[in-house]
């Protein structure tokens, strides 16, 4: 056995086993569990990782403002960038590294799900090469491929669904969105063609990976979602400008709207801060309102 | 679309592909995830049958090694955008193309057969290969991991859907079936008018070959796949929870057994009144038949999943990484013959003094114990 397998794969390996068998023989249970436990274990990085992220997001609107002002000097502009980074202790890296560090982890725990999986006949006897001289762990193997109606030995088109909409979600919450129109264009990509990608992968791959994969998703989701909210998911709302007459109005069920027939208004739910600044105010709204009365009688007189 | 635009769609695409990559070589690396098949070898009237990696029946003439072999038995389905699906045999990730064959073929009066791992067994004329017949005839079973056996006029075989199967061998009609509580791996054994299989559901099954009505069941702590050996009316096979077991053939009592460190995977072989068990753990012990005391053990120092073959009173055993010992059963004197460099997982196949090892490069080792001489190997691979 390599370092690799010696330290990282057999430990997860038994450990996936002893869960597995501590979850009444249920694997896909030990896998949720597991990657429950990780992540948890993980939570200091990730918590950095969604800090920065975080910090980049809420630089973005100085940002543009740089690129406004030194947008034809490049150097200038990096100069700027980074002495802006600097005095606000944020390290542009800092994601990339912390993802770094994340991914042998992330590596190991996938490839010792697929090994436990044992989906074929060779991967059970490569498996016995890794067990630990613990009774249980002998006796719990093989280990059930049975979850929900799932055969986790088996590609699940439904969780490959899931792999990607949770991905997508995670990535959306997390998505800082540049001030540069085409960077911002690019993310949008990534957005949409990281999660079709492990999609497919996840049609290929036994759903005990897909499994894996929605479980961490999900679990990221929650901690993005407490550190900085729902993020991206969150609705925004429309800027409102010149050329356009819609307003934002607050649904909200403690102000009273005493007229019903109330038609032709736009409303626009929304818990932005921008959205609350213009929220519904009747003495300014009712000079757009419709109002039938009147208004038939305007229509009347034009024709 | 500008320089600039090119650029930044081909920066897009470099990272998708870099991430396809890092998927694929962390998939990569974990062995097992397909199957490949370990087939051993069946030798009647010179010719030798095996099953090869691509998923063909292939027949040596060992006289000139001249070879002749079926067509590719068919696949169920390819399912799995990289050929990765479990369902595949052989191909994708790393594997020949072709269905797997795990199961030794079986030679019975003039038709050969091998069982497969798209859940179909096949019966040939020895002479030619032309085929005889397909079970089922429509559709497919579970996948066939362990192999097929004949004896008194019936084929009988155990399949990962938990059912034992009693065939005609000369039709392929289903003379009866008997189903167990979970997948079954192992090939069965038959002594007298019982047939012995083990089953995932950690029980051995004594059932009668006339029906398939149960006799006796005995329950051990861990699955049971290996393929039980069965001597003087006693029953040894190995188990997952370490051990193996010494079963009275007629009730299932236990009369003894004995801890390895990992699992007996293999069929253990007796010579002398000593049963020679290959382990996981790298060890073969030598165990007295009669109580199950330790007579000594051999430290091969790598898994020995593959059952030993018997040559002129020395009994060979290779380690999965493909070297080769043998041991003197007389003198218990144990030496290393060869080291093939090759992943051997297959039953070794003995004729005419000369073992045949089936080894993960598409070939077909062969070795005389006697002299220690490696002969030329022989190519299993298809010429299209």
């Amino acid at each position: 056995m390599n370092a690799w397998e010696l330290i990282i794969q057999q430990p997860v390996i038994n450990v996936l086993i002893v869960m597995s068998h501590s979850l009444a023989g249920n694997f896909g249970l030990a896998i949720i569990a597991l990657t429950i436990v990780v992540n948890v274990c993980m939570f200091p990085l990730t918590l950095r990782q969604i800090r920065s992220s975080k910090a980049m997001q809420d630089m973005q609107p100085k940002i543009a403002e740089l690129q406004k002002k030194y947008g034809k000097d490049k150097q200038k502009l990096a100069q700027e960038q980074m002495r802006m980074y600097k005095e606000s202790g944020v390290k542009p890296a800092g994601c990339f590294i912390t993802m770094i560090i994340q991914m042998p982890v992330w590596i190991a725990l996938y490839q010792s799900i697929m090994l436990a999986l044992a989906v074929a006949p060779e991967g059970l006897l490569n498996l016995s090469k890794y067990l630990y001289q613990w009774p249980t762990v002998y006796s719990a193997l093989p280990l059930s491929r049975e979850f929900l109606l799932l055969d986790l030995a088996q590609p699940n088109f439904i969780l490959a669904i899931l792999v990607g909409a949770t991905m997508w979600m995670q990535q959306k919450m997390s998505m800082t969105t540049p001030a540069d129109a085409k960077q911002a264009q690019q993310s949008q990509m990534m957005l949409w063609m990281m999660p079709m990608m492990f999609a497919l992968l996840a049609l290929s791959f036994p759903s005990g990976l897909s499994l894996y994969w929605v479980a961490n998703s999900i679990v990221r989701v929650v901690f993005q979602y407490r550190v900085t909210g729902w993020g991206g998911l969150r609705r925004r709302a429309p800027v409102a400008t010149g050329d356009s007459e819609k307003r934002p109005v607050r649904f909200d069920a403690s102000e009273e709207i005493k007229s019903t027939d109330d038609v032709g208004a736009d409303i626009v739910i929304s818990d932005s801060d921008s959205a609350r600044k213009d929220a519904y105010q009747p003495s300014r709204l009712n000079k757009t309102r419709y109002q039938p009365g009147r208004d038939r009688a305007q229509r009347r007189r034009k024709k | 679309m500008n320089l600039k635009g090119k650029w930044r769609v081909g920066r897009l695409v470099l990272l998708v592909i870099f991430i396809l990559a890092v998927s694929l070589v962390g998939l990569g690396c974990v062995k097992g995830l397909v199957p490949i098949g370990w087939s051993g070898g069946a030798v009647s009237d010179g010719t030798l049958f095996v099953g090869s990696k691509e998923g063909r029946l292939v027949a040596i003439n060992l006289d000139d090694e001249s070879r002749l072999w079926t067509e590719a038995l068919r696949q169920v389905s390819q399912s799995g955008l990289f050929g990765c699906s479990p369902m595949m045999g052989g191909g994708g990730c790393g594997g020949a193309a072709g269905v797997a064959i795990y199961g030794t073929p079986v030679i019975y009066g003039e038709l050969v057969y091998i069982a497969g791992y798209n859940g179909k067994i096949y019966a040939y004329n020895t002479e030619g290969l032309a085929l005889r017949w397909v079970y089922p005839r429509e559709n497919y079973l579970e996948p066939f991991v362990g192999g097929l056996i004949a004896a008194e006029g019936k084929l009988y075989i155990g399949g990962t859907d938990g059912i034992v199967y009693a065939l005609d061998p000369a039709t392929g009609d289903k003379l009866w079936e008997f189903q167990t509580g979970d997948k079954i791996w192992g090939t069965p054994a038959v002594h007298g008018d019982t047939l012995f299989i083990g089953s995932f559901d950690k029980k051995l099954y004594a059932l009668n070959t006339a029906d398939g009505r149960k006799k006796w069941e005995f329950t051990a702590e861990g699955s049971i796949i290996a393929t039980p050996l069965v001597y003087n009316d006693v029953v040894y096979i190995g188990s997952f929870d370490r051990n193996l077991y010494a079963l009275n053939a007629f009730d299932g009592s236990v009369k003894w057994k004995f801890t390895g460190e990992n699992w007996f995977w293999a069929e253990p072989v007796v010579v002398n009144d000593v049963i020679y068990a290959p382990c996981l753990d790298g060890n073969v012990y030598a165990l007295k038949a009669a109580n199950g005391a330790k007579v000594t053990e051999y430290d091969l120092d790598s898994p020995v999943s593959s059952r030993p073959a018997i040559v002129n009173g020395s009994i060979i055993f290779t380690t999965r990484k493909g070297v080769i010992y043998s041991l003197d059963a007389g003198t218990g004197e144990i030496g290393q013959l060869a080291d093939f460099e090759q992943d051997v997982d297959g039953p070794l196949t003995a004729y005419e003094g000369i073992v045949y090892i089936h080894t993960q490069d598409l070939s077909l080792q062969r070795i005389n114990p006697v002299s220690g001489a490696i002969l030329r190997s022989v190519s299993l691979k298809s010429q299209n």
